[in-house]
């Protein structure tokens, strides 16, 4: 975890680097960074330096000039792994990591919110935009190629409404699971999936219940409309037996016995 | 009539969900048509469209009952987060009488449950006497015991419930 401490560091001292490059999107014509003007070729580039350059795994910002042409076109769904030493499980650590996050991290997440609310503000048919390193443990890429412009907008309009979102863990797991950004879900976080399964198993297992107790209500209702006929039934036959008995009226009163048998 | 664990309104969980342990005093029928509600029967929100008979036995015509109709499975019954859902009230029905001679405080809706297999539950209660009884800003999330404290209505005289589900399909799945 030290390096992440020293990713940490990195992404202060660049946070006021960030905003400006952020504040300059829109216009799509430079990068504050002097290091990423060769590159520039569009837009998008200029989009993907700043989106590098908020990178925690910020070492590597240096490279990226070379593999940017590379980038813009490859899906980078799990080509991050030069960014970070884990790849598979960025978005788990993401998303596992305690809410313990330093005062200074919504200050430098400024910058990141707004790549994260892209990943939110993409529909689930998008591709994922954004790859954030929010955290040492994070690491996410901008892979929307299609309208830097309009992503870049609206991460703009809604950072503020993420770092409100950031302040629990429940509704950004929400988000996160509901974006979709590509991933199965069961890769998301493993520890929202196992809440979803045992969450879905016990709904599942009271429906079962309320099942069962529909079935056994039926059974007693049938059992009771059956009872109650048979009811009726013997009642009737008691009251045939009745006037065939009092039809006859025996010639004795008193009734006779036969004799008791010994076996 | 002593209420046991098998009976229906237990089983079904209308005692606990809805209401307290009760002893059945008053005959109530509810007809639909021809169908005669029974506990737990599967009727469909076409059949219900429109209010039911209801006929209460008992035997002073002094004595005045109220008929709650609710729903607790609303919007589902895995997720009821709006129990109840008030579908009918109606206050002052006179012993051996029905709901026709009552006051209906809260009109008619019939159910149309989007979502799962709802309990409708129909409960009668005795009043001390006639009395006002205001109806509530809004059907949902009604509650039926509150309703009888509030109103001084004692334990329930009689009950019954039946299942309703949407006519057509599930709904499809819901997160």
């Amino acid at each position: 975890m030290l390096s992440s401490a020293k990713h940490q560091r990195k992404h202060r001292v660049s946070a006021p680097n960030k905003n400006k490059i952020l504040n300059k999107v829109p216009s799509i014509s430079s990068s504050s960074s002097p290091s990423h003007s060769q590159v520039q070729k569009r837009s998008l580039i200029t989009m993907e330096e700043v989106w590098k350059d908020i990178n925690l795994a910020s070492i590597h910002h240096l490279n990226h000039h070379s593999q940017h042409p590379q980038h813009n076109h490859e899906p980078r769904f799990r080509s991050h792994n030069h960014q970070n030493q884990n790849p598979n499980s960025i978005f788990q650590d993401f998303l596992n990591r305690p809410l313990n996050l330093e005062p200074t991290i919504p200050t430098s997440l400024s910058g990141d919110a707004t790549t994260v609310t892209a990943l939110f503000g993409s529909s689930p048919l998008a591709p994922p935009a954004t790859v954030l390193s929010l955290n040492s443990s994070a690491c996410f890429e901008f892979l929307d190629n299609q309208d830097p412009l309009v992503t870049s907008n609206s991460n703009l309009h809604s950072h503020n409404h993420l770092t409100n979102v950031r302040s629990s863990d429940t509704p950004f797991e929400a988000l996160v699971t509901s974006t979709c950004f590509g991933k199965k879900r069961g890769q998301e976080s493993n520890e929202g999936s196992g809440n979803r399964h045992h969450k879905r198993m016990i709904k599942n297992r009271e429906s079962a219940a309320r099942s069962r107790a529909r079935k056994q209500e039926y059974e007693l209702e049938l059992k009771v409309a059956h009872l109650k006929a048979e009811n009726a039934r013997l009642k009737r036959q008691q009251d045939q037996l009745k006037m065939a008995a009092a039809n006859q009226q025996p010639k004795k009163n008193t009734l006779q016995r036969s004799s008791s048998a010994l076996f | 009539m002593s209420v046991n664990n098998r009976d229906p309104l237990v089983v079904g969980g209308v005692i606990g969900d809805v209401l307290e342990r009760f002893t059945r005093s008053i005959d109530l029928r509810v007809t639909y048509g021809q169908r005669e509600v029974t506990n737990g029967l599967d009727i469909r929100p076409s059949q219900i469209l429109n209010k039911p008979r209801v006929e209460i036995g008992g035997e002073d015509l002094r004595n005045f009952y109220t008929l709650v109709m609710v729903d607790p499975d609303v919007p589902s019954p895995s997720n009821p987060h709006l129990r109840e859902y008030l579908h009918w009230l109606v206050t002052d029905i006179p012993a051996t009488t029905g709901t026709t001679f009552g006051n209906e405080i809260v009109s008619y809706e019939s159910p149309r449950p989007t979502s799962g297999i709802h309990r409708i539950v129909l409960v009668l209660f005795r009043q001390l006497g006639r009395q006002t009884v205001y109806e509530p800003g809004w059907r949902q999330q009604f509650n039926t015991r509150e309703f009888a404290a509030l109103y001084n209505l004692g334990l329930p005289v009689a009950a019954v419930y039946f299942n309703c589900q949407r006519d057509n399909g599930c709904g499809g799945r819901r997160n």
